[in-house]
């Protein structure tokens, strides 16, 4: 895990500004969405090695809720993106 | 004697003595001195046992490597154990003992088991003590722990502080010998930020012990002139002291600063170690280079030390480590001790060089013996003399230490803390550092340049490269002139055959050549692997010394080249940090934060009980002054509420003021019940579940405004309702427009129960707050008299007509001052948090004791909250889910003891009447319990397989914890008040 | 029965007399007016322009479309009030006035004392004079701002301020640090 972390508000914090919800990749479903869409959201997650997309909120600073895209073998981190804005990409 | 302190010479104090003890004996030191070097100045050479076979143990090197120097350092609470003797600084009345030992350390009853070492050959654990199974924890345990771990920790608390701090540089250099000052004195005069660490008490690494002089001056005094300057430089920070042990992620470094570990008093106003947290842009990495010990039989006797360590103790502390000394080599290293030993006057009674030949030349007069290796030592405590063998000849040398060099290891630990493998040197025999980036490099003897000369030129070209990579220019580069250097070359030589005695690779974990042949020849020769199976590398040592002759051993064993071995993983700490460092200034008090409610002074003038409520202090009763009990107090609030009113502080639920076109919108998604068209100035219960279709919180809505909206939470769950909804509303939904924050501190809350809460409320507030005009769930900014707004909610917890009234927190204890007043005459009376719960329970109202994540809206009876035929709101998919609607789910129902006077406690299982407890025969779960003055016996809630089917059955309340079964009834979860006459009056 | 309601600072009662005031000092400000200011969702710009450009309120950075103002002058409800007038319809106020305890702490081991609990660079070209943002502080979530070489405003929740003084005297332990509240 990075010891640093670059919020786009706030600058360089450590992680210890931060709380690590997870995986960021899951979208929530439609409401009339499969039941088993619905599971995959709520209950299931892959547990990749390399490049992942994680939900970090900067709770000690900002408040914002945050895409922190890294490596969790390498620890490196690609980028941070507040997750609104991250969002409109994905949409 | 052999050891003792040189007539001159020497960078300590010998102007005035230090009296220090170890092991009870009064000894004298100077200023300037390390344990380690009064200890030898007072030829005191044994100051330890080993771990295993209790072998007698002396000081090996002079610095933080020392594998046996451990003794515990300091008395009473102040105790140190497993301190290393030869970074320890020695101050006035330092009190030392040897540890390891029993009953004293020249006659140790463990000793036997060096007699009995071939029984405690490497795996000797997982081989013994593995039968019977049943042995494990009631003798195998104890007496493995009995006969493991070096020095013992005391119980009572450290009475000491510790502190944390952050720093911020361009550029960190770890360690102040000729590269590390070199480098820092380039970046300081460039202008960078720059941090120099060294973990000496003195700054000059291997500069305080070198004897070639450094531009005409002796080279201490040529340190002492850099660290001026940089002293000087107000964007330096020296320090001293300073163990760099962690390289983390982002080129931050841990460090620990032992700010007064080394002094007589301790200054309770300021801490005695500091850590380090250092975000570095840069850093260089100047640790120097290890030598290393040579392997061969009897090894490990005391007054055998590595031959840098024997010039330093000569050198920089003026002490010759013995009368007459061996000097046992691989290559140039051993020549330059015996320069030093001879300048300072000390015999040299042979230098005996491993390699055939060498262009390496003896100081006049002193014995050479080319080709030669030791192949055993003589002596009890201390080295007597030496067995050398050439061609096959042997010959017993007398002498009392020996100095062994066995080549040099760069130190470059930190740089392989995050993942990079080192890299082995063919050229220099050994391993470096891998390419881990430009963010911290390597400099000086740390990337194999040993000559003087090299380590202030690499130190230098390092930092100007760091220099031009922040974008500024490099100047005041200066090169000291040093005379010519001695080529420092070595020939490896990992162990030397035909040993009489046992070799020792690793002291510290008494680790010797056949331990490591074992490992190989049970298919344990992995590296990794080999560690493990004969301890080679672990404890406070972490092989520092060691490691690279036992892969050198294994290399050969297995006939591939060191490379092809690799090493054991590098991680932090370097060196062992302590717990007090760790926590820092996070123990007792300080470990949480405490938070005071706006009403506290108020609950504290009117005598409440405070408990620890998350991080709140909340009221939890308030005794007078007959009551003997909490229960009676309790029981006494409770009548009082339902006869007459009470006032409870509730400013710690969370409050969050929404706001915005799409707040209703916003709301409605995240309760499960409908939001939308609540009016204006009106209150709801509220409902808020998790995706899966559990209940995440309950709290109350109310509508200030169109677009505004006020809403609580549970107190515990306070800061996690705010984030979810952050969720929601940053990452769910972004494109609603909705704003919102907590106020939760903004507000002094009070809630006013009880039949008479109207008549006293209405003597403080000015506008009309009659039934007609401020009804059941009314929810509006109000006027208190004296001209105060506040908000005012017309809800209820305890079932009683019930107010919350918020005011701006500062006013918060005067508001209650006044309500008090004005309910004296009505009987009003303070309440905590457990009438609260009574009240509540009473009442069937639920709490995170039954909202515990596994529950239902419909189980805990609230399904008819839900609004189904909203558009979507989170939970409402999978709430319908398969095993959400069964029939047989455990439902929230309430237990009335049978005898009343028999209580109930939370987490007792339900089992009915007559039936044996397992889990297929569980019924349920008992989630509160308390005793109801109201119906004068012990209730409880619970939850129960079709509970709401079973009103009246007697079903056992099985508390296996303590043994108890009591009889109930199950019934209604609303004990009191079930047609809610008492809260629409 | 008069109807008075004195209103009680958060840190009354905690705070003992001081003999002098020592190199570095802790000064707790008893009647700052506080108040946050929220954008309404896409109009930051515009809030922040009529915030920010009049130079009349002390506006601190606190979140994306979200400032917290101080100040020394207004009433608490009027500060609000005013804002909510000068910003109409793009942004929400919310008086935070009793909310949030406003203290600064001064000296020349201003920053260093910080260090030991925050983890921002305090250095004055990395954070310079007007800067502000909401940082950890030891345990606790603040909001920072830098307003002289050597002094900082430090913005604590109410219910938390006990707690972060104890936690900046332990901070300030190797430091000379006197505590008290404003005389203004």
């Amino acid at each position: 895990m990075a010891s640093l972390i670059s919020c786009p508000h706030c600058g360089t914090r450590p992680k210890e500004e931060f709380f690590i919800r997870g995986d960021a990749t899951p979208v929530r479903p439609a409401l009339m969405a499969a039941e088993e869409v619905w599971h995959d959201y709520v209950h299931l997650r892959a547990n990749p090695r390399g490049r992942i997309r994680e939900h970090w909120q900067h709770v000690a600073g900002c408040r914002r809720w945050l895409v922190v895209e890294r490596d969790n073998f390498t620890h490196e981190v690609f980028g941070v993106t507040d997750a609104a804005k991250a969002g409109e990409g994905a949409r | 004697m052999t050891a003792y302190r040189l007539a001159s010479g020497g960078l300590v104090d010998r102007s005035h003595g230090i009296r220090f003890t170890f092991d009870g004996a009064t000894l004298t030191g100077h200023a300037g001195d390390t344990l380690a070097s009064a200890l030898l100045a007072n030829d005191t050479l044994l100051v330890g046992r080993s771990f295993k076979y209790h072998r007698p143990r002396g000081i090996v090197t002079a610095g933080p490597s020392e594998p046996n120097g451990l003794v515990t350092i300091g008395s009473g609470v102040r105790r140190d154990p497993n301190t290393r003797a030869t970074v320890a600084e020695l101050y006035d009345g330092l009190e030392a003992r040897s540890q390891n030992r029993w009953p004293s350390l020249a006659y140790d009853i463990g000793a036997v088991n060096n007699l009995m070492s071939r029984f405690l050959s490497a795996g000797f654990y997982y081989k013994t003590f593995m039968w019977p199974a049943a042995f494990w924890e009631k003798v195998y345990e104890p007496l493995i722990r009995r006969a493991a771990g070096l020095g013992r920790t005391d119980l009572p608390r450290d009475p000491d502080s510790y502190e944390k701090s952050w720093a911020h540089c361009d550029l960190l250099v770890v360690g102040s010998g000729p590269a590390g000052l070199s480098a820092a004195l380039v970046a300081a005069r460039s202008g960078l930020r720059v941090i120099l660490a060294e973990q000496d008490f003195v700054f000059g690494g291997a500069l305080l012990s070198e004897a070639m002089p450094i531009g005409g001056e002796p080279a201490y005094v040529f340190a002492r002139r850099v660290v001026e300057e940089l002293q000087s430089s107000p964007n330096v920070t020296l320090l001293p002291r300073t163990t760099v042990f962690g390289w983390y992620d982002d080129n931050v470094f841990g460090a620990v600063e032992r700010v007064q570990k080394g002094v007589a008093v301790v200054d309770a106003t300021k801490p005695v170690e500091r850590m380090w947290r250092i975000v570095a842009k840069h850093a260089i990495l100047a640790t120097g280079a290890e030598e290393r010990p040579l392997v061969f039989g009897g090894n490990d006797r005391p007054g055998i030390l590595t031959a840098s360590a024997v010039s330093t103790y000569a050198n920089r502390f003026g002490v010759a480590a013995g009368e007459s000394v061996t000097v046992f080599t691989n290559g140039a290293s051993g020549y330059r001790t015996a320069r030093d030993l001879a300048a300072q006057g000390v015999e040299i009674a042979a230098l005996i060089d491993s390699r055939p030949a060498s262009g390496d030349i003896a100081p006049a007069g002193v014995r050479l013996l080319r080709g030669g290796a030791i192949v055993d030592t003589k002596g009890r405590h201390r080295v007597r003399a030496v067995v050398a063998d050439r061609g096959g000849f042997e010959e017993l040398i007398a002498c009392d230490a020996v100095a062994m060099s066995g080549g040099w290891s760069p130190v470059i630990h930190l740089a392989c803390q995050r993942g990079g493998k080192p890299v082995w040197s063919e050229a220099l025999q050994a391993f470096m550092a891998p390419d881990v980036g430009s963010g911290l490099v390597m400099a000086g003897a740390a990337a194999g340049h040993y000559l003087l000369s090299e380590c202030f030129d690499d130190g230098a070209r390092k930092a100007s490269a760091v220099v031009e990579a922040v974008g500024r220019s490099v100047s005041g580069v200066e090169q000291p002139v040093i005379g010519e250097e001695a080529d420092p070359s070595f020939t490896a030589l990992w162990h030397v055959p035909g040993a009489k005695s046992k070799a020792f690779v690793d002291f510290q974990n008494d680790v010797h050549t056949k331990d490591l042949g074992l490992a190989v020849r049970e298919g344990f020769g992995h590296v990794e692997h080999a560690k493990r199976y004969t301890t080679g590398g672990m404890a406070t040592d972490q092989g520092k010394l060691g490691n690279i002759n036992a892969i050198g051993i294994l290399a050969g064993m297995r006939g591939v080249s060191p490379a092809e071995v690799g090493t054991t993983t590098f991680r932090p700490f370097y060196t062992p940090v302590s717990f007090g460092a760790m926590a820092g200034a996070s123990i007792g008090e300080h470990a949480m934060p405490t938070r005071r409610s706006p009403l506290h002074g108020w609950a504290a003038r009117n005598g409440a009980v405070f408990i620890d409520a998350g991080l709140w202090y909340r009221s939890s009763w308030f005794p007078k002054a007959v009551e003997k009990s909490w229960r009676e107090s309790v029981d006494r609030e409770v009548r009082n509420v339902r006869e007459n009113a009470g006032l409870c502080d509730v400013s710690t639920l969370g409050k969050i003021e929404v706001f915005g076109p799409d707040a209703a919108e916003f709301l409605n998604r995240l309760y499960c019940n409908p939001v939308l068209k609540l009016p204006v100035g009106k209150a709801r219960y509220g409902l808020m579940l998790r995706e899966d279709g559990m209940v995440y919180d309950d709290g109350t809505v109310s509508r200030l405004g169109d677009e505004h909206f006020f809403v609580t939470t549970t107190t515990a769950m306070a800061s996690g309702v705010l984030s979810h909804m952050e969720f929601a509303a940053q990452v769910l939904w972004p494109d609603l427009r909705v704003r919102f924050l907590s106020v939760s501190d903004q507000w002094a809350q009070m809630s006013i129960a009880g039949p008479k809460a109207r008549t006293i409320l209405q003597a403080v507030v000015e506008d009309d707050i009659s039934n007609a005009s401020f009804p059941f769930l009314a929810a509006r900014e109000v006027r208190l008299k004296g001209n105060l707004k506040a908000r005012l909610f017309r809800i209820s917890f305890s079932g009683e007509l019930a107010y919350e009234l918020a005011v701006p927190a500062g006013h918060g204890e005067a508001v209650a001052d006044a309500l008090m007043r004005a309910g004296a005459s009505h009987g009003i009376c303070a309440y905590g948090v457990e009438t609260l719960n009574v009240l509540r329970l009473e009442k069937g109202h639920v709490t995170h004791a039954e909202l515990d994540g596994r529950v239902t809206p419909d189980d805990a009876g609230l399904g008819r909250m839900m609004g189904t035929s909203k558009a979507d709101f989170i939970g409402k998919r999978l709430s319908t889910r398969f095993g959400l609607t069964a029939a047989d789910r455990m439902q929230l129902v309430g237990l009335k003891s049978v005898e009343p006077e028999k209580d109930m406690r939370a987490g007792a299982h339900l089992l009915k009447d007559g039936v044996k407890p397992s889990t297929i025969n569980d019924q349920g779960w008992v989630s509160s319990t308390c005793f109801s003055p109201t119906l004068g016996g012990h209730i409880a809630l619970a939850f129960l397989k079709s509970g709401r089917e079973r009103y009246g059955e007697k079903i056992v309340v099985w508390d296996q914890l303590r043994g108890v079964e009591t009889f109930a009834e199950v019934c209604d979860p609303v004990f009191v008040d079930p047609e809610n006459t008492k809260l629409m009056a | 029965m008069a109807y008075e309601y004195q209103a009680v600072h958060a840190l009354d009662g905690t705070i003992g007399a001081i003999a002098e005031r020592r190199a570095n000092h802790l000064s707790v400000h008893r009647t700052t007016a506080v108040a946050m200011v929220l954008a309404v969702p896409g109009q930051t710009a515009e809030a922040a322009g009529i915030l920010l450009s009049s130079g009349e309120f002390e506006a601190r950075f606190s979140g994306p479309g979200e400032w917290l103002v101080l100040s020394e002058v207004h009433a608490p409800e009027t500060l609000a009030a005013e804002l909510s007038v000068r910003l109409g319809d793009f942004a929400f106020v919310v008086d935070q006035s009793h909310g949030r305890v406003v203290l600064t702490l001064s000296g020349p081991d201003a920053a260093r004392i910080l260090a030991n609990g925050i983890a921002v660079d305090l250095h004055a070209d990395a954070f310079p004079v007007g800067r502000a943002a909401n940082v950890l502080c030891s345990h606790l979530s603040i909001n920072l701002a830098r307003t002289g070489n050597e002094s900082f405003d430090l913005v604590v929740m109410r219910s938390f301020a006990e707690a972060l003084v104890d936690d900046l005297k332990v901070m300030a332990r190797s430091h000379d640090l006197s505590v008290d509240f404003a005389t203004r």
